[in-house]
């Protein structure tokens, strides 16, 4: 009986491994060359070549445009091609809630993995007069709309965290948007907003120089890079962690086996030496999850996010 | 370290071999990417971002700086030649360039696009050498109201582009304020004027506009006839090849403007080289003998635009060196390659990196010699495409133009984009539409109206912060006062009409 | 019609998209919380295009264009706008060449033989400087 459980097992997961690409693989991403999507995805390949985890290369196919909306209708036009993935951000769940040209979102597609949390950092000018978070929250209490925060749209994660401080301290400043992360830091340092949210590796250079000093982290616990700064629970903010994610994706109607597979070498990477590396050098949090965790992750995210970027004023249209 | 040590160990650095033929490498392949519409130097470098990993980081940064700017040299070329901007910031150089070539002038046009490539390069260099860290002090200062008021007195400039006819001036100006506000208003995500197409999310590619109206509408204009009449005299001679000496005294003030302003609009972090090009355009026809010349051939209408946006790619690297704060789409491919190699560029950059940056700087002097000894000798050879029959020259020229463009989205839309602005481009030249303040309004508009929001967000709702902060105060003045100009010149003529008629 | 000028119909034409810009910001955001909304430009530049094409169709004085050559642009550009709504069917080459044999042959009424050799020679040749020597792909 036992042998005959073992050889059933045997070729379940032989089964289960039986899918392998046979082509070059095509990793589709949202930005244009340069972009984060792209950087990550390319560094990703790199790993995966070194680390010897698919017989196959793999090409990096920019679709840039409507802030993934081409992406996934381009992922969803290629239902049932193996050789093809993607990888998406924050934006591929956000945006299809707040623009009607979205064809296809993260649901229509099939879910892969999840890989990782990018967690920031709330930063002031060096010479301000807030030391703590909570100066800067007391501050904003006492003045409504007056402190001014530099961001990105109002459907990323900047705002986010401000919705969900406001919501849970009664605090209100106001938000500016900027297209480009070099305005928003160049706003910071020229003293025409008082606060941002910025990733810690574009922080990292203006700390050190000591024209930026960092109140808060947003993440689940201390950045190596970062021991004596407080995360926004440590100081006493308990708000829902809405972290920025990414992640790998599959056009629909892939079988089983195939995420499978791809779940079996993502997880592999991310066990893998050079990964640690990656993480540590990019300041990242390995936030890996397998399709299903992903799947439910994806409908929390999206659920939550609604409530937010309904409180934020926000139109929405799914 | 001081300049002059700095500098010397610069040049020692520069002149290894090695980083000699890196430059080379570097300026070559910039040339031959900005000649190429479509191909920008954003995407060059992220090809090339893995093969550096091969090399020294010195050589490295060298070679993908020589890329960034030697694009900008080569960009002029099918501009003048074939009314193609190579790259967008080249679109101003196609309203005189071009009008340089069809009346027999490309060589000088050419020419004169190299040298003044080279001098405002070399300004520009001597820029990020001697003020860059104050510069990016007084940079920081620079915020939404005053880019408001930079963008205000670009628009201001559209009187001078005007032409005949002021209302179709302002017509197309404003089309080109709503092809930019077409796609995701950034402050609240409401889709605008997408017609539901989600291709339209993002709003309209510059360069697939510019290349439709100007190109695309250009070939269609020709279509009419048939005659076998050569479109683009070819020069003969080598005098004719090259700009005389006259030439080159009309363009001094060009030379001199061109590279000082687009420095200083390169060191703002987001205003790029197609708003320095523009304004000094600007400038330059409002101060020029010959203003109402320009548009039909001026040759300091090729030298201001092109001086511009060579110098800005000095002006740019200048907060991205001090800073680490990108200013541009090539800044920040720049920057992501410095952070690959374990640089980390920020405010401490050029302190903990002497040798980098000062080797930077003086490849960029050899690089610019490099490019004008490269491009200028091209000349002639460059005059000679004109000589293709036009029944090649029209299919070839549309064959590039719908090649470029998908080359830089891979988008099947733009292709249909571009031939409807084909189409656009040639209704305004049968109905006397002028298109550079189409694209005027285009390149402007969508900064313009973020820079207002911003600012109004910044003052709560206050439109006295516009007028309180001294730099905006200023530009916007100036803004009021180059509106006025064909007023005082309408006002001088009645004047003098007046005192005429009080005369007889 | 012989009476109006053509500022009188690009003025008409650019009144109605002035009217659409207007018509789309009415219903968009004039004023948020937080400063002007996405409605607040385009309604004033449609405004704009408005009065500035009235004014156009009152006293727009452009003499008459010359229309005799129109036919022979809006025939090419009619074959480029076929081109590219069949590249992605027939290939590159086939819409590409297709539309140069017709410019060499109709528009310029040169012999068959030169337009095909034309249509070979800048295909061939966009095929080797894209994606041969630069790798970059050709619709």
């Amino acid at each position: 009986m036992k042998l005959a459980l073992a050889f059933l097992a045997v070729l379940v997961s032989s089964s289960a491994l039986a899918f392998k690409p046979t082509r070059t693989i095509e990793v589709v991403v949202h930005t244009g060359p340069g972009g984060g999507s792209d950087i990550l995805a390319r560094a990703v390949a790199g790993m995966i070549e070194k680390e010897k985890l698919l017989p196959v290369r793999m090409q990096v196919v920019n679709k840039t445009g409507g802030g993934g909306a081409v992406a996934a209708a381009y992922l969803a036009e290629k239902a049932g091609d193996e050789n093809t993935i993607g990888f998406f951000t924050g934006v591929w769940l956000t945006g299809p809630l707040t623009s009607p040209e979205y064809k296809v979102t993260l649901r229509d597609l099939t879910p892969v993995a999840r890989l990782v949390l990018e967690p920031a950092l709330i930063a002031v000018k060096a010479d301000a007069p807030f030391k703590t978070m909570a100066d800067f929250i007391n501050a904003a209490k006492q003045s409504p709309g007056q402190l001014k925060q530099s961001g990105g749209s109002p459907t990323s994660r900047d705002n986010v965290v401000r919705q969900l401080l406001q919501k849970h301290t009664g605090a209100r400043w106001a938000y500016i948007s900027f297209p480009g992360g070099g305005e928003r830091i160049a706003a910071l340092l020229g003293g025409h907003v008082n606060m941002m949210v910025i990733e810690p590796a574009e922080a990292g250079e203006h700390i050190r120089a000591g024209n930026m000093r960092v109140l808060a982290q947003v993440s689940e616990s201390r950045l190596p890079g970062f021991p004596n700064v407080p995360t926004l629970k440590e100081a006493g903010f308990d708000i829902p962690a809405v972290p920025q994610v990414r992640g790998v994706v599959a056009p629909p109607k892939i079988p089983a086996e195939n995420v499978l597979y791809w779940e079996d070498v993502l997880s592999k990477l991310t066990k893998s030496a050079s990964w640690k590396k990656f993480l540590a050098d990019n300041q990242f949090e390995d936030g890996y999850q397998n399709a299903a965790d992903l799947t439910k992750f994806y409908d929390e995210f999206t659920g939550r996010m609604r409530g937010i970027l309904q409180e934020a004023g926000l139109k929405l249209v799914r | 370290m001081d300049v002059a040590t700095g500098l010397l160990h610069g040049f020692a650095l520069a002149l290894q071999p090695l980083n000699l033929l890196w430059c080379f490498v570097g300026v070559l392949l910039g040339t031959i990417v900005g000649i190429l519409p479509g191909l920008g130097p954003p995407a060059t470098i992220a090809m090339l971002l893995p093969l550096t990993a091969l090399m020294n980081p010195a050589g490295a940064i060298i070679m993908l700086a020589g890329i960034y700017y030697g694009a900008k040299y080569g960009g002029s070329t099918t501009s003048i030649l074939l009314n193609v901007p190579g790259e967008s910031a080249s679109v101003v150089t196609c309203l005189d360039g071009y009008a340089m070539a069809r009346k027999g002038r490309a060589g000088p046009a050419l020419g004169i696009a190299a040298i003044a490539s080279f001098v405002a390069g070399t300004v520009g260099v001597l820029g990020l050498m001697l003020v860059a860290p104050p510069l990016a002090k007084l940079a920081l200062a620079f915020s939404s109201p005053e880019y408001f008021a930079l963008m205000s007195l670009g628009l201001a400039m559209v009187v001078l582009l005007a032409g005949r006819s002021m209302v179709k001036a302002l017509l197309a100006m404003l089309v080109g304020l709503w092809i930019a506000g077409i796609g995701t208003d950034v402050f609240t995500s409401q889709s605008r004027f997408t017609f539901g197409r989600m291709e339209l999310l993002s709003g309209i590619d510059f360069v697939v506009v510019a290349i439709g109206v100007f190109a695309l509408g250009e070939v269609l204009a020709n279509m009419e006839s048939r005659e076998e009449a050569q479109v683009l005299p070819v020069p003969k001679g080598l005098r004719n090849l090259l700009p005389t000496m006259q030439d080159l005294k009309d363009c001094r003030f060009a030379f001199a403007q061109g590279s000082v302003l687009g420095f200083l609009v390169g060191v703002l972090p987001g205003a790029g080289s197609t708003i320095a090009s523009f304004i000094s355009y600007g400038v330059e026809k409002a101060f020029s003998k010959r203003r109402h010349e320009f548009g039909t051939g001026v040759i300091e209408g090729v030298a201001a635009p092109e001086g511009a946006n060579n110098s800005e790619t000095g002006g740019a690297l200048v907060p991205l060196l001090t800073l680490g704060i990108p200013g541009s789409g090539t800044t920040a491919i720049l920057l992501a390659a410095l952070v690959l190699w374990g640089f980390k560029p920020g405010p401490l950059f050029i302190a903990e990196n002497p040798g980098m940056f000062w080797g930077l700087v003086a490849s960029m002097y050899i690089g610019n010699v490099m490019l004008l000894v490269l491009n200028l000798p091209l000349v002639p050879l460059f005059a000679q495409v004109l000589r293709t029959p036009i029944y090649v020259l029209y299919p070839l020229i549309i064959g590039i133009s719908f090649v470029g463009v998908y080359a830089g989205s891979g988008s099947l839309f733009d292709l249909y984009l571009l031939a409807g602005f084909g189409l656009l481009g040639y209704l305004m030249r049968k109905l006397d539409y002028p298109s550079a303040p189409l694209i005027l309004g285009l390149v402007l508009g969508g900064a313009m109206e973020r820079a207002l929001r911003q600012s109004l967000m910044m003052s709560e709702g206050s439109l006295s912060i516009l007028v309180s902060r001294p730099i905006s105060a200023v530009m916007l003045a100036l803004a009021l006062v180059v509106l006025m100009i064909p007023l005082f010149s309408r006002f001088n003529t009645w004047r003098l009409r007046a005192m005429e008629q009080e005369e007889s | 019609m012989r009476h109006r000028s053509p500022d009188f119909w690009s003025g008409l034409a650019l009144a109605a998209l002035g009217a659409y810009i207007v018509a789309q910001a009415r219903g968009w955001d004039y004023l948020t919380d937080d400063g002007p909304g996405p409605g607040f430009f385009p309604l004033w530049y449609g405004i704009a295009i408005l009065a500035c094409s009235a004014w156009l169709v009152a006293f727009g004085k452009s003499p008459n264009a010359d229309w005799r050559g129109t036919g022979r642009a809006l025939a090419t550009w009619a074959a480029v706008a076929l081109s590219v709504a069949v590249v992605k069917v027939v290939t590159f080459a086939v819409a590409f060449g297709a539309l140069s044999f017709f410019i060499v042959a109709v528009m310029y009424r040169r012999p068959p033989l030169v337009a095909a050799l034309v249509a070979i020679c800048t295909v061939a040749g966009f095929y080797l400087v894209f994606p041969f020597a630069l790798g970059v792909a050709l619709p």
